[in-house]
């Protein structure tokens, strides 16, 4: 197998409560390759968003590391970029749609090339008719697609998405979950999609990741082998869908 | 305001206004108030208009105009500079917050004294007296407003790879411009009032003078009038902010006004 394009070796995070530093994950071991869908699946309270800021250099590992094309990171590396659960407090509610898109590339890119990437993303997420739109004018689901697309406009080698669905209703859900597969065999993005919800891991996954205890680690990780592509209806209804979602029920605890 | 927020003139309220100059007119006309020095509206509306021709109205507009300008803008700069200091900064609130929380309590009327004993009867006074206390609103609201701004943004900033100044530039101020609008208007209110005061005690020019001068020389009805300038002059500042803030942030408007 290739190189994997992001790693994380061993890394630990200790935040500190009231001058004592506690360790919220630990010994941390992911590696993530090119077109690769890894979720990480985890009960509350594991530490599920800390592993991802770290993951996304907005957290400093305190020991181990992490690395993009295999420098180590000492903040926020090019390439990656996180999409954010809250939609409502990530998106730039003075801008507009367009603009929202626009914002992590317009200081780098001529006036011309930046619209039509605007232009490119916001067709790729199904959102060119709302482009001059004002965030507060689209529903939750087309938000959280704004988002995705202003990550997307910078053309990341890994989007790390944090329960990005987790605000949102099934139907709306089932719907962006197809969207981020096709995004992925369309761009070859890497994701890294953290969230609680078993079936959702395994339905997007190529692995799937389980994050266990306090301090949150990585207790086992499950190659999911369904076929593509994947169907909301058909896949959901496969026998080894259904024993992978035993399975990780049971490795988390809940059979 | 006489405004919906649809911006269409509110004729209910309006109509209501109309009524109270019709019972003030119909009671001063009847005897029912009897006050040697009481005109009725008309005789205020007369007394707009003799003053207008005469062009001493015009002139004393456009003083106090001039000074609620700068004196506003002057205190805009200061407020906006040292709100955004303090709301960024810890650090600075820290060293700094004591001394605002100290000075901001105290009534800009009691520098009237210290600008007169400083400047004399003049410009300089007025400025003092305006500025001073036209500060404070907009320092608070854009503290409250950088100090309040989600700190999710910080965190898109970074994954976007912005830098702290990108960060703050179009990041933190735009998000917390609604509160520094609201800041703003507040002041220009504040700005009005202490220029009026300023020219009543402080600096013999504008309308506020031109209040004290009527009064002294016992011609109620152009007292009134002046009285009824300033109160159009305020209508009229507050509607400019807003149609100014409306044709500059659109976005923003739409949750400040």
């Amino acid at each position: 197998m290739a190189e994997p394009i992001f790693e994380c070796r061993s890394a630990s995070v200790a935040l500190a409560f009231g001058g004592q530093a506690r360790p919220i994950v630990s010994d941390i071991g992911l590696s993530v390759h090119e077109a690769e869908f890894l979720s990480i699946v985890g009960p509350s309270g594991t530490g599920k968003t800390t592993l991802l800021r770290m993951l996304g250099g907005l957290l400093r590992p305190t020991s181990g590391e992490i690395r993009m094309r295999g420098e180590v990171l000492t903040g926020p590396p090019d390439g990656v970029v996180i999409v954010f659960q809250d939609y409502g407090n990530a998106l730039l509610q003075w801008r507009t749609v367009a603009a929202n898109v626009a914002f992590g590339i317009e200081r780098h890119l001529p006036r011309k090339e930046c619209d039509e990437r605007v232009a490119a993303v916001l067709e790729l997420v199904g959102l060119s008719k709302r482009a001059s739109d004002y965030p507060w004018q689209l529903s939750g689901g087309m938000q959280q697609r704004v988002q995705i697309a202003r990550a997307l406009a910078l053309r990341p080698a890994v989007l790390l998405m944090d329960e990005p669905f987790a605000a949102l209703d099934a139907m709306t859900k089932a719907g962006l979950q197809d969207e981020l597969l096709r995004l992925r065999d369309q761009t070859g993005t890497s994701f890294v999609f953290i969230t609680h919800d078993i079936e959702e891991a395994v339905y997007l996954g190529d692995r799937v990741a389980v994050l266990k205890g306090s301090p949150g680690r990585i207790d086992n990780i499950v190659d999911i082998t369904l076929p593509s592509p994947r169907d909301q209806v058909t896949t959901r209804q496969l026998p080894e869908f259904l024993a992978y979602r035993y399975d990780l029920h049971q490795a988390i605890g809940h059979g | 305001m006489a405004e919906t927020a649809r911006g269409r003139l509110n004729w209910t309220g309006l109509g209501v206004f109309a009524l109270v100059l019709l019972v003030w007119e119909a009671a001063v006309r009847s005897g029912l108030i009897a006050f040697e020095f009481f005109p009725p509206p008309s005789r205020i509306l007369l007394g707009i208009v003799a003053l207008t021709r005469d062009g001493v109205m015009l002139q004393d507009l456009l003083h106090t105009l001039g000074s609620i300008a700068a004196g506003w803008s002057i205190a805009m700069l200061i407020g906006v500079a040292i709100g955004v200091l303090l709301g960024f900064s810890p650090t600075a609130r820290r060293f700094g917050l004591a001394s605002v929380e100290v000075l901001r309590p105290m009534p800009g009327i009691a520098f009237a004294p210290v600008g007169l004993l400083l400047f004399g009867f003049s410009l300089q006074t007025e400025l003092v007296v305006t500025v001073l206390p036209t500060i404070w609103p907009v320092m608070v609201n854009t503290m409250g407003g950088i100090a309040n701004v989600h700190p999710r943004l910080g965190d898109v900033g970074r994954t976007l790879r912005l830098s702290n100044t990108e960060i703050v530039r179009h990041l933190l101020l735009p998000a917390a411009l609604p509160s520094i609008i609201v800041g703003a208007r507040i002041s220009l209110g504040l700005a009005l009032v202490m220029a009026i005061v300023a020219e009543i005690v402080g600096n013999p020019a504008g309308l506020g003078y031109g209040i004290v001068r009527e009064q002294q020389a016992m011609n109620p009805e152009y007292m009134f009038a002046y009285i009824a300038v300033v109160g159009i002059l305020g209508i009229a500042l507050n509607a400019g902010v807003v149609a100014l803030t409306t044709a500059l942030w659109p976005a923003t408007s739409r949750v400040t006004l």
